[in-house]
């Protein structure tokens, strides 16, 4: 486990970390959806498996930061993206980076479950399939490895081949992390994993996550204050497009170094 | 009342009327022609009436009642009939169909009710069916074999004649299959060694060496052909022994060779089972025959089969075109306002009235396409067409372009309603976008396409006016499939239930004897319609269900 610095400003936060212990390093990210700048001048290290989460009020540019980081963003015509982030020290936005191969690393889960309308089965290997793996028994193998790790394996393995629309939400928000875990990626973005969820649900995804962080490093954009508290190691607040303050979790909601960070935090707005 | 009018009543009243105004005229109208299509086939009572001219003379008329209507006496009486003074203000006027055109001058009569002196129903009356000049109404005197009576009694002429009609069918089918597939099948080759022939002239390699060949080969066939033809000779000698004799109304002696009699009833001496029976019976004749005497007797068969062929051949053409126009429109082409302009222009297509792609068939398709693919590739027979002559595949073509905004239409809309979050699911799974489009996006449109194809149908099969111009015919001498290679005959014109109930209707020699058809022919087409629809919507529901969208 990496020892971080206990109290630190912005910016300065977590530059500590050496290059094998960081994941990402996004540096000096401006983001602009036409004419309106929606991020401005993000630079953060995010630790190797750890989680790390974004919070922050509605729209203030959270959800885009994530996106950036596989390159989400590049479905929206009218995005354009300044600064670098570094994926194991190569820059993603480099132009001789293939998107898909780069979204092979960088997993993604998203606000509502996304299961695709096939067998729970066929969901889970799909990322495989795109590979072009055709081995049965790899397939099987990795199906059950990925239910295992997203703890969805004793629920459906007598009903592998239904339709996964079968599942509630919660089920199938595990079955698409487990879809995502598959690929075996190297960072895992979850936005707002459970949102769109009940609390028992809530709770299973949140133990997932803590997990999860043993094999990849888990990125998370929260709306809950205290899920955040919950489950990452390290929290960035973001206000307006800016990185307010970015620090270990405990140190952030205990002693804020910002004063809109202690307002949000104490719920003051957001 | 104002408070009625706030609480919506009357505009859920007005709704309702108008969903179930529709509801009735569908109904309606395919009760009508169904109706008036298939009691055609019901085999009627035909009577003997007494008949009274003018001149006080009696006559016998025998026939079924085809249709009746009611007269104002002025308006007969100022048409200068006379002798009704005494009779009430309406009379009634009755169409009798009478057959035996050869012998009658019309064989559908108007009568008044009152030259009508009396009317029985005899029970041994017969009617049949003849392969040339309808039906003949009358009554059997005996059954002839060589000439000669059969030595039977009276109460065994049904039982006889039926026996002697299926003797004879038995011979006309060996010799329509002799026909159609031996000797249609030598004449093929023979065209094609002429054709090969020449082929092999024009490109000047023709030898004496391959002279000879090709000469032997259609010694070979010829040979073959003068052994099937002693054949055919043979069953039509053999369909030519029985012939019965019958007496028509007037009384007159009539024999009529068996092998001209396709089929007889005896209508006033059949049980109601035994009617259904014979229904059942006409009405597989009609969909399984080819029609006879032009198109107003007989089956509709190659126009059902023209039309269901056309119409699959032209969604197999449409839909890919379809699809992938409007994938590029949805999910590749700029949103600018070409694009918009292009999807415009694309909707408005489906504006433009079907004659004019008819013209543009025949312009495009028929003359350049066809015209090149006959220079090219089937120089040898020229000058005569081979695909430069209005066909089957034309049709479909032109359709094709005609229902490809409906398709674009509608898949469009499909593209659209799949839920973005699934897509982003895909990519962020490490796939491209034309992975995500045929993997995910696709099959889930794939209800939304099939909806576009059952409109495409639905337009496509109805559809006349273009066809005209471009490969329907009144009578096709051979289906586009049969057992010559390449089996696949899509140079040929077809028949089409549409312009078969148009021809019959319009262009047919008796309109009497059409009329019921054109009534069983549009029937046939909407069933046939409704048929391509429901098979359609099956796959698309069943599609559906699998890619059920999201419930949120």
């Amino acid at each position: 486990m990496i020892r971080l610095a206990k109290s630190s400003t912005q910016r300065e936060v977590l530059t500590h970390l050496s290059a094998e212990q960081t994941a990402l390093e996004i540096k000096n990210l401006d983001l602009y959806y036409g004419d309106k700048q929606a991020l401005f001048d993000v630079s953060m290290k995010i630790p190797k498996g750890q989680v790390t989460a974004f919070i922050g009020p509605s729209g203030c540019g959270k959800s885009t930061l994530l996106r950036c980081i596989n390159r989400m963003n590049d479905l929206v015509d009218i995005c354009r993206v300044e600064g670098n982030i570094a994926l194991q020290g190569s820059n993603i936005y480099d132009k001789s980076v293939d998107v898909a191969a780069l979204r092979r690393r960088v997993g993604m889960v998203f606000q509502r479950p996304n299961p695709f309308p096939k067998s729970i089965y066929e969901n889970v290997i799909y990322g495989l399939r795109l590979q072009g793996i055709k081995d049965r028994r790899r397939l099987d193998e990795a199906a059950e490895n990925s239910l295992r790790s997203a703890a969805l394996w004793n629920e459906v393995k007598d009903r592998l081949h239904d339709n996964a629309f079968g599942l509630s939400g919660g089920q199938q928000q595990r079955l698409v992390i487990a879809r995502a875990v598959a690929i075996d990626p190297e960072v895992l973005l979850l936005d707002e994993p459970t949102s769109a969820l009940d609390p028992i649900s809530t709770l299973t995804i949140e133990e997932l996550i803590s997990e999860l962080k043993e094999k990849f490093t888990v990125v998370i954009v929260t709306h809950n204050m205290q899920q955040a508290a919950r489950v990452s190691d390290q929290t960035a607040f973001m206000y307006m497009g800016k990185l307010i303050e970015y620090s270990d979790t405990n140190t952030l909601f205990t002693t804020p170094t910002q004063k809109q960070t202690e307002d949000y935090i104490t719920g003051r707005y957001g | 009342m104002g408070k009625w009018f706030k609480s919506g009543t009357p505009w859920i009243w007005m709704t309702g009327g108008a969903v179930s105004l529709s509801l009735i005229a569908v109904i309606g109208l395919v009760l009508l022609i169904g109706w008036r299509g298939l009691s055609f086939f019901w085999p009627s009572t035909v009577y003997e009436f007494d008949m009274l001219d003018e001149q006080g003379q009696h006559y016998n008329l025998i026939g079924e009642i085809y249709d009746s209507e009611t007269v104002l006496k002025a308006q007969l009486i100022s048409a200068g009939v006379e002798g009704l003074e005494d009779k009430g203000e309406t009379l009634e006027r009755y169409l009798i169909k009478i057959g035996n055109r050869e012998y009658v001058d019309l064989d559908f009569q108007w009568i008044l009710e009152t030259i009508v002196s009396g009317k029985t129903v005899p029970k041994d009356v017969v009617v049949l069916e003849r392969t040339k000049n309808g039906n003949f109404y009358g009554y059997i005197d005996a059954i002839l074999e060589n000439g000669q009576p059969v030595a039977i009694n009276k109460t065994q002429f049904a039982s006889e004649l039926q026996k002697r009609v299926i003797r004879t069918t038995t011979f006309k089918d060996q010799e329509d299959q002799l026909l159609g597939s031996d000797i249609g099948h030598i004449n093929y080759e023979l065209e094609k060694i002429r054709l090969d022939k020449r082929k092999l002239a024009l490109d000047g390699l023709l030898t004496e060496d391959k002279i000879g060949q090709f000469d032997k080969q259609s010694q070979r066939l010829r040979d073959q052909y003068l052994v099937l033809e002693e054949q055919l000779f043979a069953y039509r000698e053999q369909a030519q022994r029985d012939s019965v004799q019958l007496r028509d109304m007037t009384g007159r002696k009539v024999i009529l060779p068996i092998s001209s009699v396709l089929d007889f009833h005896l209508p006033n001496d059949m049980t109601f089972f035994a009617k259904v029976q014979h229904w059942f019976h006409q009405v597989g004749k009609f969909i399984s025959d080819d029609p006879r005497e032009a198109n107003t007797e007989g089956g509709v068969f190659p126009a059902i089969f023209g039309t269901v062929f056309m119409v699959m051949l032209m969604a197999v053409i449409v839909t890919p075109f379809g699809v992938v126009a409007a994938i590029y429109l949805h999910e590749y082409a700029g949103k600018n306002n070409i694009t918009k302009f292009i999807r415009i222009a694309v909707i408005n297509l489906a504006g433009v009235p079907s004659i004019v792609y008819g013209v543009f068939g025949l312009g495009f398709f028929v003359y350049i396409l066809g015209g090149s693919i006959d220079e090219l590739f089937y120089p040898q027979a020229l000058p005569s067409p081979t695909f430069g002559s209005p066909g089957v595949l034309w049709c479909a073509l032109t359709l094709a372009i005609l229902t490809l905004p409906i398709v674009i239409v509608s898949t469009e809309e499909g593209l659209s309603r799949i839920p973005s979050t699934l897509r982003e699911g895909s990519l962020a799974l490490g796939a491209t976008k034309s992975e995500t489009l045929w993997r995910i996006i696709v099959p889930m449109a794939s209800p939304a396409i099939m909806t576009g194809l059952i409109l495409a149908v639905a337009r496509a099969a109805g559809e006349v006016a273009p066809l005209m111009l471009v490969g329907v015919v009144k009578m096709a001498p051979t289906l586009p499939v049969d057992g010559n290679f390449p089996y696949l005959h899509l140079e040929r014109k077809f028949m089409h239930l549409g312009f078969h109930i148009y021809d019959v209707g319009f262009q047919s020699p008796n309109v009497e004897a059409a009329r019921p058809l054109v009534y069983a022919t549009s029937f046939l087409l909407v069933t046939v319609i409704i048929g391509l629809n429901l098979a359609a919507i099956a796959i698309r529901n069943n599609l559906r269900e699998k890619y059920r969208a999201l419930e949120h």
